[in-house]
């Protein structure tokens, strides 16, 4: 609790050196007959962003849930900043939601004041510290509008305003900038990451790839529940060392019969309605191959350095291409 | 970290809610109030009830719409917490270091009191008007009318909590509501001596919660003595053991809220 009523306790006890801001063995949990985490194993250094990618429904969201003790573990286990998830615990935690959770009849500095009344800060630190963050993060003129006359871009910066009032050690970002334009997306994030000091770790669930490859400097994909690949974008991206070749074909009929048949010099092949994408060693001396043996419908072809996306793709689109030739 | 100051920090807010709604804040009071002069001039000059135990008929509804106040406030009240669950609010507060119990305890304060605090104004407002016996005196009575309003409003609370934990939409929370406590409040002694009701409609009123609530009201204000009622030593007890019940079930099972939503 605040002894001056506005500085949360510290971790306690200090983390030991070597501690990671979050450690998951194995995790595991189950709705009825669905696996929402089966074998989830993570470990997210203190101080950094780490994107956590993955497709609609592959766990991300269960997760987060148990890092805020919001749900239990069936089987495994999870230390956050070496200690269990307790509610304790979610005094450290700052979380924004994907779906946006504001009361629009309240202004904007008595949702913060709030929040920051819940979090152990008095009336008046609360006070202070929100009108400083809001003036950070372009929101100072609206303090006393009411949440309902805010567009939909300012409500999302609002929701990070509010997630660092009390100055969490980790922040839990659940698709933080879902349905706002880009100019907004950039604002929140030139916001945000103008007071990351590197003892604050970022924990960032999205499934835009670009997003994650702007802002974290490591990720980890997530596919059925478990972490099939991690580590920082640049070495996923090396660790692809091809190029890749992107191909869009008038039909998928035409793509699926391209993605299934065996090319020569091709790593992962992945297929996305009408479009292609190979993996290659040459893209040289792949593309020629491509015209003299594929159907002949391709509309376009375009060479293109690995970007996370292609690493995504090979490690997560893997079950699409299953699915599309099976 | 200590619960009280997040308690009182939602408390403040869903009072200051309810304050900002003037409809919600008026409606409650108004409605009562106007049964009161139109249904309680009616009867009165209508229908001359000669079995009343004292008094006209309109003092003798006014503890009846005292109680229907509270059920009004009550049910506004309660429809905070469904709102505050689809905004996403509620979910928001249990990310906070608080249980949800504390949380939700924090809503339910907020009720009982904006609750109690209207039921009190519709008495202050209507008691110059009407003809009430003040068997105990005015100070004794209010003490004792303050006493059975925040205990009903506190019964209130936690069969709107109970609700809510089982209902999963507002539309069928207010449904409920309206099934299971309007009709209560007709075989209360509201609007007519359980007396003169069939043997098997007076047996369940005295199974009926509220029936304390109005007696012990009309004890308090309306009654010269005590012989054509259950008497407050009787009405206190039974209302608060129904009370405790209601706040016991209703911190067994609480309302169950996931990281993305209800």
């Amino acid at each position: 609790m605040a002894a001056d009523g506005g500085k949360l306790d510290p971790m306690n006890p200090p983390l030991a050196p070597g501690t990671q801001a979050i450690e998951a063995r194995g995790l595991k949990r189950a709705y009825g007959p669905r696996l929402a985490l089966d074998g989830f194993s993570l470990d997210v250094p203190v101080g950094s962003v780490f994107g956590l990618l993955g497709p609609n429904g592959s766990g991300k969201s269960t997760f987060m849930a148990m890092l805020a003790a919001m749900e239990r573990p069936r089987a495994g286990t999870l230390r956050v900043f070496g200690q269990a998830p307790t509610a304790s615990l979610r005094a450290h935690l700052g979380t924004v939601f994907q779906e946006p959770a504001l009361d629009p009849s309240m202004t904007a500095l008595e949702s913060l004041v709030l929040a920051g009344r819940l979090f152990g800060l008095s009336r008046g630190a609360a006070t202070d510290r929100a009108q400083g963050l809001l003036s950070r993060f372009g929101l100072g003129n609206r303090a006393r509008d009411s949440v309902s006359t805010l567009s939909g871009g300012m409500r999302r910066r609002l929701e990070v305003v509010r997630a660092l009032l009390h100055e969490p050690d980790l922040l839990l970002l659940d698709e933080p900038a879902t349905g706002i334009d880009p100019d907004e997306r950039r604002l929140l994030w030139q916001s945000l990451l103008e007071g990351q000091d590197g003892r604050r770790t970022i924990l960032l669930a999205t499934n835009d790839l670009a997003e994650a490859d702007a802002v974290a400097d490591r990720v980890a994909f997530v596919r059925d529940g478990r972490v099939v690949a991690s580590g920082t974008p640049s070495a996923l991206k090396r660790d692809l060392g091809r190029e890749a070749v992107r191909v869009r074909w008038a039909t998928s009929a035409d793509a699926e019969a391209a993605a299934s048949s065996n090319w020569e010099g091709c790593g992962t092949v992945t297929r996305d309605g009408e479009e292609v994408l190979f993996t290659v060693e040459q893209a040289a001396s792949f593309v020629p191959q491509l015209f003299a043996l594929a159907p002949p419908t391709i509309r376009s072809v375009s060479i293109e350095p690995s970007s996370l996306q292609d690493a995504y793709f090979q490690h997560v689109g893997e079950r699409v291409r299953a699915e599309a030739t099976a | 970290m200590s619960s009280l100051p997040a308690c009182l920090a939602i408390f403040e807010r869903d009072v200051r809610a309810v304050v900002r709604s003037r409809s919600q804040l008026y409606s409650s009071m108004f409605t009562p109030l106007l049964l009161l002069v139109f249904l309680g001039s009616g009867v009165s000059h209508g229908l001359a009830p000669s079995r009343l135990p004292a008094g006209g008929f309109t003092s003798y509804m006014v503890a009846g719409v005292v109680v229907m106040t509270s059920l009004f406030s009550s049910t506004f009240a309660s429809a905070s917490y469904y709102r505050d669950r689809d905004s996403g609010m509620l979910r928001f507060m249990l990310t906070s270091p608080h249980s949800a119990r504390t949380i939700l305890l924090g809503k339910s304060l907020a009720g009982v009191v904006i609750g109690t605090a209207q039921a009190l104004v519709v008495m202050a407002l209507a008691a110059p008007f009407l003809d009430l016996g003040w068997q105990y005196g005015i100070v004794a009575g209010a003490v004792f009318i303050a006493a059975t309003a925040t205990v009903l409003n506190l019964l209130l609370a936690g069969f709107a909590q109970v609700l809510a934990a089982r209902v999963q939409t507002m539309q069928g929370f207010h449904l409920v509501m309206n099934l299971a406590l309007f009709p209560l409040l007709f075989f209360s002694g509201a609007f007519y001596p359980i007396d003169d009701l069939p043997t098997w409609l007076a047996a369940l009123a005295l199974a009926n919660p509220l029936t304390y609530a109005v007696d012990a009201l009309q004890v308090a204000a309306y009654a010269g003595d005590n012989s054509a009622f259950l008497g407050l030593w009787v009405d206190l007890p039974v209302l608060m053991a129904y009370t405790a019940a209601a706040i016991a079930l209703a911190s067994v099972r609480l309302p169950r809220l996931t990281w993305s939503g209800a």
